[in-house]
């Protein structure tokens, strides 16, 4: 009987919470509709798969290589990032460029996105600027692990 | 050693003894107390033109070079005052005023001295306006070596280097002032079997192994000292090599072999040849266990070993020592080669008992002797008399043979030694490197290099050298001692002590 009660409570309880948030977004939105200012907005959904929110400047999704003007990578291979990474995701070799100027270029400049962690110690730590995270690409979902791992020297 | 006269001075306010005519530097890294210094080399004789080793000597109006200083009784030497604080740091901005700074993809980077020195006493902000003096960045100056004159501070430690050391002197310092250069003379390229010891020498990263450029950086390599197996000299070496991450799946593990420091063998150098060793830990090696008549790829080598071991027994035992025979090399250690003597001469009695060993090749004078293999003074010690086999006694009699090593091919042709197995029901090939006789052999066994185990070696002097593992081995491959080992608990034989060195 008591249980049945203090069941009878707590469902009462999360009704008054849901109906508070209900009459209050309400409350804002109508003020809205009138012109009415308020300190604070109504509460708003996005739909998000068709609707999107415009990112933060500071974000960090996939990663890219920047490009010197003449289209080559400006990555020089110097592997201060596979030596940051702290989710030991970045695999970079190192091939001979023939300009005596560069003399080393990426080979090969793979992010193993199963590991990585988003953390940016590699954007941090690139002396020439090469690498960012600033694509905007945060749908990152493959269906295989191979699918993850992405060149970026390749793109 | 006692006739050497000893002299007190203080370095540091500490009481310092050292051997008379010995500089104020080398007193200084006797007692602990590091001296900045790029020019100077304990090899050679101090030049003093890099000008970084300044300290304070008492009783003296300037600073002096701690290089080029011979010590003296009663002597006070400062290294850590104002003065030389700050002549340290005019002396780096001085270097770094005309050095390239593309650490990014100086392979040196991480083992350079400039950046140490610049990361511990010099630390200020660079305020030259004028361009940098622009130089030529990759010329190739012989065997495998590249010069970038950009980033040469001009120690001449490598031109000294080969007018002192190899006597060749294939380099010099061309033109004055800031054009000076270093470069070989009418282009003739440096072209010594001991061209590699420039690379280790080279304070910065002026000049670079081609073998090692780009392969990886400094800081993740693993270093771990050994001592070379390449000739019978026995140089210490340093095996540099990479164990984890960044390591992709098939690269080479082992990037680099370098000189190790042994006043008794091989002073501060190594041989190309030996350099080249590093070869031997990473190509051509023998992976798994092979068994030609079993298509099981995942064979342990217990369990092969187990066919070996049924195969040995299947000889009655008076019959052993005309129907076993067991082909061993230099190239083992000292306790391996105890552990086989008491193995196969003294458990099985065994009668043949034979050793092919590397051809021997030419010795150039100085490290690299003729002997191709560590440890021909430790078989003899071990109580063997090597000697090569007789391919067609061995045919004629032989049931079980056991080969360590595959270097019977150095000394026969192919077709005779395969001629000679296919005589021989059961042949057992336990070898580091694939290789022709692997198809005629019944079983394979992978073996480690020696860079991968630990034991003794015996050089040309009769100088006993141990060494620990520099190299983490694959997996499934074994060292001899671990097969002699098993075999003889196998066999239920005696072979005492663990430690048989």
């Amino acid at each position: 009987m008591l249980k049945g009660w203090l069941v009878l409570r707590e469902l009462l309880r999360g009704a008054a919470i849901t109906g508070r948030h209900f009459f209050a977004n309400m409350t804002f939105h109508t003020l809205k509709l009138f012109g009415i200012r308020a300190k604070r907005r109504g509460a708003v959904t996005i739909q998000y798969p068709e609707e999107r929110k415009a990112l933060s400047p500071r974000h960090r999704s996939l990663h890219r290589l920047r490009a010197r003007e003449d289209g080559k990578p400006s990555c020089v291979a110097c592997m201060l990032c596979v030596t940051v990474c702290p989710s030991e995701c970045l695999s970079v070799e190192a091939a001979e460029d023939d300009d005596p100027e560069i003399q080393k270029t990426p080979a090969r400049f793979v992010v193993d996105l199963n590991r990585c962690c988003f953390c940016g110690f590699c954007v941090e730590a690139c002396p020439v600027d090469a690498i960012r995270m600033d694509t905007g690409e945060i749908r990152l979902a493959a269906s295989t692990r191979a699918g993850l791992e992405i060149s970026l020297d390749k793109r | 050693m006692s006739e050497v006269k000893m002299v007190g001075l203080t370095i540091d306010g500490r009481t310092v003894r050292a051997a008379e005519g010995t500089n104020v530097l080398q007193a200084a890294e006797q007692a602990g107390i590091s001296i900045p210094h790029f020019c100077y080399h304990p090899a050679f004789e101090a030049e003093g033109n890099c000008r970084l080793c300044l300290v304070e000597i008492e009783g003296l109006p300037k600073l002096d070079l701690a290089c080029s200083t011979v010590v003296r009784e009663g002597m006070i030497v400062r290294t850590s005052t104002a003065p030389v604080l700050e002549a340290r740091k005019d002396v780096l901005e001085f270097l770094l005023a005309e050095h390239p700074l593309d650490c990014p993809i100086c392979d040196k980077a991480g083992e350079c001295k400039l950046q140490d020195y610049y990361d511990r006493h010099g630390l200020f902000p660079g305020w030259f306006l004028e361009a940098k003096e622009k130089r030529q960045k990759k010329i190739s100056i012989g065997k495998g070596l590249l010069l970038d004159r950009e980033r040469c501070i001009l120690c001449t430690r490598c031109v000294r280097y080969l007018r002192k050391v190899t006597g060749t002197g294939e380099l010099g310092v061309f033109e004055r002032g800031v054009r000076a250069e270093v470069g070989t003379y009418d282009d003739a390229p440096i072209d010594n079997n001991y061209s590699g010891n420039l690379v280790d020498i080279c304070p910065v990263g002026a000049i670079t192994d081609t073998d090692f450029r780009f392969k990886t950086r400094a800081w993740f390599l693993e270093k771990r000292p050994t001592v070379c197996p390449r000739c019978s000299r026995g140089c210490a070496v340093i095996v540099e090599s990479v164990s984890g991450y960044p390591l992709e799946e098939g690269e080479r593990r082992v990037f680099r072999i370098r000189a190790g420091e042994n006043p008794a063998v091989n002073g501060y150098w190594i041989c190309d040849f030996g350099r080249a060793g590093r070869r031997d830990i990473d190509e051509g090696r023998q992976e798994r266990v092979i068994k030609s008549a079993s298509p099981e790829s995942e064979l342990s080598w217990q369990k092969a070993l187990a066919d070996v071991m049924a195969r040995i027994r299947s000889v009655p035992g008076p019959e052993r020592a005309a129907k076993v025979a067991v082909i061993l090399n230099s190239r083992m250690t000292r306790e391996e080669l105890t552990l086989a003597k008491r193995l196969f001469a003294e458990g099985l009695s065994l009668d043949k008992i034979f050793f092919a060993d590397p051809k021997p090749g030419a010795a150039d004078g100085f490290l690299l002797t003729e002997e191709r293999v560590p440890n021909a003074r430790g078989v003899l010690q071990a109580g063997f008399s090597p000697r090569l086999p007789d391919l067609d006694a061995l045919a004629a009699s032989v049931e079980v043979l056991l080969v360590f090593g595959s270097h019977l091919l150095d000394h026969f042709s192919e077709e005779a030694v395969s001629r000679a197995l296919a005589k021989i029901p059961s042949k057992f090939l336990f070898s580091a490197h694939t290789g022709p006789l692997d198809r005629l052999a019944e079983i394979v066994f992978p073996l480690a290099v020696s860079a991968e185990k630990s034991g003794t070696y015996i050089n040309i002097d009769g100088l006993r050298q141990s060494f620990g593992r520099a190299a983490e081995p694959a997996p499934g491959v074994v060292s001899e001692h671990e097969i002699l080992g098993c075999l003889a608990a196998g066999l239920g034989l005696n072979v005492g002590e663990h430690d048989v060195r």
